[in-house]
């Protein structure tokens, strides 16, 4: 049988016109299908995808169309290729079986043989589309019996923004309808009729799904333009009434006053005042409710991402000063990093704790993934795993000795889910199971601690349903790669619209699972929000840096050497001992320590592509200073291990970080954000001096203006210490208490001096 | 097909890592063949393996390409922890690609921590001539300063240096130094690497 569900066949025997959503429910069955099969079976496999691609397009004869009922188990054959003027069609014969509904209705749930012997069969030609030019494209949204072919207008919408614009497409639209309205050369009047009814409902479909493709203010070019085309063609319908209706919601919402919105910033704190005051602090914290506060922020951004922006020819093809065209995808992958980001500053940024706290941070973390897991948000799973095995983190051997050995094989259990091979099959399998069940259920019978979990879930969450966010970076590859692999243009520059479909297979998993994210029910707490901006963020040098003062190396030797930032010849040499590769560079003259040279001339933009959205950009500098560090610096760890004594004195410089992290806090006059304190971290190096790190405080609160109109102050126990406008914070701090300071607004007198002086 | 791995052949994990925009789902694609077939399918499970004979040994290549991931940077470091050896891919037309290479060689170095490590210097897309702005002797020095060898490829039809790329990606694997902990594997990785010819 080639239908594997019976929800599937359900389907296909009650309306032609398909949701969306339905429709992709056909390609999430058909990739379960997929998954099972032997992957060996490609051919197979393409052709039910065909098969699936057809659903809706079975010719029907028009004068009794309520009484044919298809029944499953067509047998298709594919006949061949078809060429006409502009277009290439894959064309395939196909056996359907019909009988009547009523007979139907009456014994459906029966599978006798007695049934069968009612049926009536028919061989049908069915042509789609492999290429074409747009005006053949265009054409096609009404097939050859001017039926309305909602796969191929799903596939077309969602990926004709890689071959073409909203304006053209609705050019050539309109067009082919005032085509239509000649009388065709073989007198069939209506037949011309129902293909132009056909294009005004392709026309409701776009405006429904794609609303997006029309909102272009000030003018509205193409809403206008379809306006003047109904007043022409289509008055008082409703087309005319929607297009109306849409024009002028638009105008109004673009006149509305943006003025009387409240800005966000102060929602937050209003919010944030009425939530009194909570402060986080890991590892004692409510993980469910953090793995809740996690998918919340992830739904937002999933519920916001444009599936079409994932295109190859969009995502993957970009230049960056485009990148605003995919900017949904862009917010997705800012979350992920920021998530993974977090989890490991968190815990490394205070240095001094003993290895079994800092276990206790990363315990932590694997149970706020085991909650990720149960609400099936993969998103953040997948940063939270990929922030516990970054280097800095995993390296940790001491503190992950300290770890009891349950979460260590939780955490592996969770881990495996992300395993690269096989292409990730693991991952994609889960996700078809799980991508639109209630909740998470699907565990590998050698997950024994999941195993416990899933049994205890389910005597509580009995009647709680969940969406799936999924990692999208999968997605993202598949069409990149599919892009890559399949050709733009074939024949005579005719547009490769198979390209398409098999896009649109990956865009309808990503629009069914946004549609079920939809079960997602969490409220915003602001106090979490508060502690996930007040996390110091680290880029992956600075992370590393200080993980090699936290544990300097199991045995020292490799590790060492590396973190003073020198290596030996040899080990260079060594590896071109090929004498079989016939393009090894010449190596006689290698310098003595090639990486760190290169190293130290990196600058921040060129780091950019590790830390461009969360760090600080200048935390870049300075990390690789040489210097020996105040006496009482609390971030300090001495280094230990170095006990393979190869190293000479000069060589072993101690370039060991010397930076404080510390808590600033933003303090006005303002009635505002009076009774609130707001603080950030910031990190704090040995060469930044006032202005410096003002301007890093007021980038973490995300102030503007000059930094010389503020002042910066520690707060000490009887008394503040204001720093000097251009002291080396480093060394003027007082370390023997909290890092705790206040950034000001200077007084106008003050910062008119300042300003003075400045100049 | 390539599938199902024989246990007699050495697993050789290739990852290949640069900016986005260097063409590296190209040259992936461009080796597995599948370039302009028409069925592709990158979510099917033998997607990225195949089996290769280089230098009279049989391997079976398993690729891991992550391209249109390069921008979640904070999962680049797990991935690197699986690799055998790296492909490092710029593009002769884009010289921010050509100097981010350092910091992944730096990276790779920092997850394997070791102070080499089996890579390959790959500049792709030399096939746009007029559009080249980075030389081959820039892409050497590069190359003589992160001490690994250097390679040009084109992905484009007729295909320039992709087979030899990754044969020698995995030349690289087995002629290099083996640390002690890693030895043992090494050791029966080449016992069992001998081809049988059938």
């Amino acid at each position: 049988m080639l239908l594997p569900t019976n929800s599937t066949s359900v389907g296909f025997q009650q309306e032609l016109y398909h949701s969306v959503t339905e429709k992709t429910k056909f390609f999430a069955s058909k990739c379960l299908n997929r998954s099972i099969s032997p992957s060996g079976d490609r051919m197979n496999d393409s052709f039910r995808g065909r098969f699936r691609f057809c659903v809706c397009t079975l010719p029907r004869k028009s004068n009794k169309k309520t009484t044919k009922w298809y029944v499953k188990q067509p047998t298709w054959r594919l006949w061949g290729e078809e060429k006409a003027d502009g277009a290439l069609y894959t064309v395939y014969l196909k056996k359907v079986r019909y009988h009547r509904p009523t007979r139907s209705l009456s014994s459906s749930h029966s599978d006798s043989d007695d049934e069968i012997s009612h049926l009536e069969w028919e061989t049908v030609r069915v042509r789609f589309v492999k290429a074409g030019t747009l005006k053949k494209l265009v054409e096609a949204l009404s097939t050859d019996d001017g039926e309305l072919e909602t796969t191929y207008i799903n596939v077309f919408l969602a990926t004709y923004r890689s071959f073409s614009t909203p304006r053209e497409v609705l050019r050539l639209l309109l067009q082919r309808y005032e085509e239509l309205l000649d009388a065709p050369p073989n007198g069939k009047i209506d037949q011309h009729e129902q293909h132009r009814k056909t294009l005004v409902s392709a026309l409701h479909v776009w405006l429904d799904s794609y609303p997006e493709d029309f909102k272009d203010p000030p003018n509205y070019t193409a809403l206008n333009h379809l306006l003047h085309f109904c007043e022409e063609f289509l008055p008082a319908t409703e087309l005319h009434a929607k297009v109306q209706h849409r024009l002028e919601r638009y105008s109004r919402e673009a006149q509305a006053d943006p003025l009387l919105v409240p800005p966000p910033a102060f929602a937050l704190r209003a919010a944030a005042a009425a939530a009194g005051w909570k402060v986080y602090k890991l590892p004692d914290v409510p993980v469910r409710h953090f793995a809740e506060q996690l998918t919340r922020m992830d739904v937002d951004l999933f519920k916001k991402l444009v599936p079409h922006q994932c295109l190859g020819a969009v995502w993957s093809r970009r230049d960056k000063s485009r990148s605003h065209e995919a900017a949904t995808v862009l917010a997705t992958v800012n979350q992920f990093n920021a998530v993974s980001f977090r989890v490991i500053s968190s815990i490394l940024v205070e240095p001094g704790l003993r290895p079994i706290d800092r276990a206790q941070i990363i315990t932590c973390w694997i149970d706020i993934a085991q909650e990720l897991r149960l609400i099936k948000n993969f998103s953040s799973l997948k940063a939270i795993i990929s922030g516990l095995q970054s280097n800095p983190i995993y390296r940790l051997h001491r503190t992950w000795q300290s770890i009891p050995k349950e979460k260590i094989e939780l955490f592996d259990e969770l881990a495996k889910i992300f395993s690269e091979d096989n292409n990730q099959w693991t991952q994609r399998e889960l996700l078809m199971r799980e991508g639109t069940a209630k909740y998470a259920d699907t565990v590998g019978e050698n997950d024994k601690q999941l195993q416990k979990i899933f049994q205890k879930q389910n005597h509580h969450t009995a009647n709680i349903s969940f969406g799936t966010i999924p990692y999208l970076g999968t997605f993202l590859t598949d069409l990149t790669m599919i892009d890559t692999a399949i050709p733009d243009v074939i024949g005579d520059g005719l547009i490769n619209f198979d390209k398409r479909r098999k896009e649109f297979e990956v865009l309808a998993q990503i629009k069914l699972l946004q549609g079920a994210a939809n079960a997602y029910r969490f409220d915003a707490d602001p106090a979490f929000d508060r502690w996930f901006d007040s996390i110091l963020v680290l880029d992956d040098r600075e992370a590393y840096q200080l993980s090699c003062q936290i544990e300097p190396g199991n045995n020292g030797s490799k590790l060492k050497k590396k973190a003073s930032g020198h290596q030996k010849n040899d080990s260079i040499a060594s590896t071109s001992s090929s004498n079989s590769s016939q393009f090894y560079c010449d190596i006689d003259s290698m310098p003595s320590s090639p990486h760190n040279s290169i190293d130290r001339k990196l600058s921040p933009s060129q780091m950019s592509n590790s830390s461009s959205n969360s760090s600080l950009p200048s935390l870049d500098v300075s990390l690789n200073s040489s210097h020996s560090g105040g006496a009482s610096n609390k971030l300090q760890v001495p280094y230990v291990g170095n006990n393979t004594g190869t190293l000479s004195p000069s060589h072993s410089q101690k370039s060991s970080p010397d930076f404080y992290i510390i808590k600033v806090t933003y303090e006005t006059d303002s009635v505002e954000t009076d009774g609130i304190v707001l603080y950030k971290s910031i990190m704090l190096s040995n060469n930044e001096r006032t202005p410096q790190v003002i301007r890093n405080a007021m980038y973490k609160l995300g102030l503007e203006g000059n930094p010389d109109r503020y002042t910066l102050a520690q707060v000490l126990p009887d008394k503040e210490m204001v720093l000097p406008s251009n002291a080396n914070v480093y060394y003027a701090v007082n370390p023997a208490y909290n890092l705790n300071f206040i950034l000001r607004p200077k007084k106008s007198e003050e910062s008119d001096t300042s300003m003075k002086k400045g100049k | 097909m390539t599938r199902p791995p024989n246990e007699q052949t050495p697993t050789v994990k290739l990852v290949v890592v640069g900016d986005g925009g260097v063409g590296k789902s190209a040259i992936t694609i461009q080796f597995f063949q599948r370039l302009f077939v028409t069925d592709y399918d990158p979510t099917i499970e033998d997607s990225y393996l195949q089996h290769v004979e280089v230098d009279g040994q049989c391997c079976i290549l398993d690729v891991l390409d992550t391209a249109g991931q390069e921008e979640f940077s904070a999962m680049r470091e797990q991935y690197m922890r699986k690799g055998d050896g790296f492909l490092l891919v710029y593009s002769v037309t884009d010289k921010n690609s050509y100097e981010n290479i350092v910091n992944f060689h730096t990276q790779i170095l920092r997850v394997k921590d070791r102070d080499t490590y089996p890579m390959l210097l790959v500049a792709n897309k030399v096939d746009l001539v007029h559009l080249r702005k980075i030389t081959e002797e820039q892409g050497r020095e590069l190359a003589h300063k992160l001490g690994i060898p250097y390679i040009e490829t084109s992905a484009k039809d007729p295909p320039v240096n992709i087979d030899a790329t990754f044969h020698e990606v995995v030349r690289i694997i087995r002629n290099q130094p083996q640390p002690d902990h890693e030895k043992q594997k090494r050791r029966k990785l080449s016992k069992l690497g001998k081809c049988i010819i059938i």
